[in-house]
């Protein structure tokens, strides 16, 4: 009986032993171990980590993924150089070889130099029957929208995008063709006129209103203390009157500018927010399902 | 055979009994780069240990040091993030507690202090934790001194029975504190008693002395019957220096207040021994 007890004490901490042993065995920096806390960082969203992980990987083994997923690790960070150097580094016999081609481009449309881009895209020798070669066209188009370059023909502009997005694209193209600028020599020339329509043209209607008031008021205390013979009160009001005069068709004309610099940047907010809800940035193959 | 028993019995456990396991040895690792101050490296094997430890015995620990390392580094939304998941890992209500503690210390730290005394009063009505009140009452106490409000964080240390020396610190910036309320009311009487009443005597005979002429022009110009210029030198002069001079003394007011608030919170940081958020 004894020695049943003694074999099942044995046993036992036998087992329990294995476990222990399987821990100690446990290998936490191995080069698979390293790569795969740096798949669970990258999926954590932690890329920072995730790349340096996948770098330490990298000193020991090569694997064209991590190298990828490195790439995107950059992109999500905002590091677009670092970024696009990985994705350039990536040979032509790798099954990745299209995809961080078109996220190199993307890299670079990201960093807001869209001339590059188009260059890129014209002259990288891309699959165009690469099944996600519809994302850098659109981008093509895109890229229009936020440089100063003619424009390509609407039809043609639009055919690159889903029927889905072409009317609010089409209303994009229609402002960057005609823009809702205000003439700033329009604004000066309505304020000399009437005191303050500039700036109404501008949008600006209890500034206009105001300086119409402001103005007439003046004026008339300097023809009222003319005309009671209080020279000096009638010179001090027709000076303060002739400079609120002449600021307002300055500011009427500078109002003018601020409102074109205004739409301007609310376009491009616009724009931006647009590619960011449809997705245009996020990566084109999910890692982390 | 006795002794064969004992030698095999000896082989058999010395294997859990000396060694360490990876495990072990990765937590050690771990705690030690975060002792050096080594946070970012420290977040990084805290989480490789996590992931690498399936059956979560570490969980409660190693999300806690995370979440000390955040906050070491001022990430205080990623340091509540981490106490979180050591709260959900906690094993017992004193790793529960000391995890939700520590959310309501970052939230104090990084003045978010509504949302402090939001947490403290959960955990005031819980009756799990009734036996921590005085620790409670102890952030309580922090909680008001960085929502700026000393009087209330005197009366919480005092319930805390172990803290005088934070409470008579509190009591005496409660009672060094200027009131905003009164500067801005005396100015409103005489013009510059605000800025004599938080010591800025030269602005204070100023806005005296320029509200003092201004008044006199103005109530000269009325009594003439010259009313445009009245209306001119009361609109332009005189009501523009007397609103001045009821934004300056709430200004002083607010400045010294931040000064002794201030000296009193670079006090607690250097000299202050006990426990801080």
């Amino acid at each position: 009986m004894n020695k049943i007890i003694f074999l099942l004490i044995i046993f036992c901490t036998n087992s329990f032993s294995q476990e222990v042993r399987s821990t100690q065995s446990l290998n936490l920096f191995s080069p698979t171990n390293i790569k795969k806390f740096g798949d669970y960082l990258f999926c954590q969203h932690d890329y920072l980590r995730a790349s340096i992980e996948y770098e330490k990987y990298l000193q020991n083994s090569f694997n064209d993924t991590v190298s990828f997923k490195i790439g995107l690790a950059n992109l999500a960070m905002g590091k677009f150089e670092n970024a696009s150097n990985k994705f350039l580094s990536i040979s032509q016999n790798s099954v990745f070889y299209n995809l961080s081609r078109l996220e190199y481009l993307q890299a670079n449309f990201q960093t807001g130099n869209y001339d590059t881009y188009r260059d890129l895209y014209e002259n990288l020798n891309l699959n165009s029957h690469y099944k996600y070669f519809f994302k850098a066209r659109e981008l093509y188009s895109f890229s229009f929208l936020f440089t100063d370059n003619p424009l390509p023909q609407k039809k043609i502009f639009l055919n690159t995008f889903p029927e889905g997005e072409q009317n609010k694209i089409g209303e994009f193209y229609s402002w960057k063709s005609d823009p809702p600028y205000k003439s700033p020599v329009t604004a000066a020339l309505l304020s000399t006129v009437v005191p303050g329509l500039g700036k109404i043209y501008t949008h600006k209607y209890s500034d206009g209103i105001f300086a119409f008031v402001t103005v007439g008021i003046l004026g008339y205390l300097a023809y009222a203390d003319f005309h009671a013979n209080h020279n000096f009160r009638g010179w001090l009001f027709s000076a303060l009157g002739a400079g609120f005069y002449g600021g307002n068709i300055y500011g009427s004309a500078a109002s003018a500018q601020i409102f074109n610099a205004e739409i301007k940047f609310q376009f491009f907010n616009d724009l931006k927010n647009f590619l960011e809800e449809h997705n245009y940035f996020v990566p084109l193959i999910n890692f982390c399902k | 055979m006795k002794y064969i028993y004992l030698i095999l019995i000896f082989f058999t456990v010395r294997q859990e009994i000396f060694p360490q396991d990876a495990l072990a040895s990765q937590f050690n690792y771990a705690k030690e780069i975060y002792n050096e101050g080594h946070y970012f490296d420290s977040i990084t094997e805290f989480k490789r240990l996590i992931f690498f430890d399936s059956s979560g015995k570490y969980n409660f620990t190693a999300n806690q040091y995370i979440g000390n390392a955040y906050k070491a580094g001022a990430k205080f939304s990623n340091a509540i993030n981490y106490y979180t998941l050591a709260e959900i890992n906690a094993e017992n209500y004193n790793e529960l507690f000391t995890a939700k503690i520590n959310i309501i210390r970052v939230n104090i730290l990084r003045r978010t202090t509504n949302r402090a005394f939001q947490l403290l009063d959960s955990l005031n009505c819980d009756k799990k934790f009734s036996n921590k009140k005085k620790e409670i009452y102890y952030w309580k106490g922090w909680a008001y001194i960085f929502a700026d409000d000393w009087q209330k964080a005197s009366g919480a240390f005092a319930l805390t029975d172990s803290n005088e020396t934070l409470q008579k610190l509190c009591e005496k910036v409660d009672k060094e504190e200027y009131s905003v309320l009164f500067a801005q009311i005396i100015s409103h009487l005489i013009p510059g008693s605000g800025q004599f009443y938080t010591g800025n005597y030269l602005s204070g005979l100023l806005s005296l002395a320029w509200n003092g002429l201004w008044g006199y022009l103005a109530v000269k110009a009325f009594v003439a019957d010259r009313i445009f210029d009245g209306l001119m030198i009361t609109n332009f002069l005189w009501l523009r220096f007397y609103s001045g001079n009821l934004q300056n003394s709430k200004n002083f007011a607010e400045e010294k207040n931040l000064k002794i608030a201030n000296k009193a919170l670079k006090y607690l940081q250097y000299n202050y021994s006990g426990t801080k958020p």
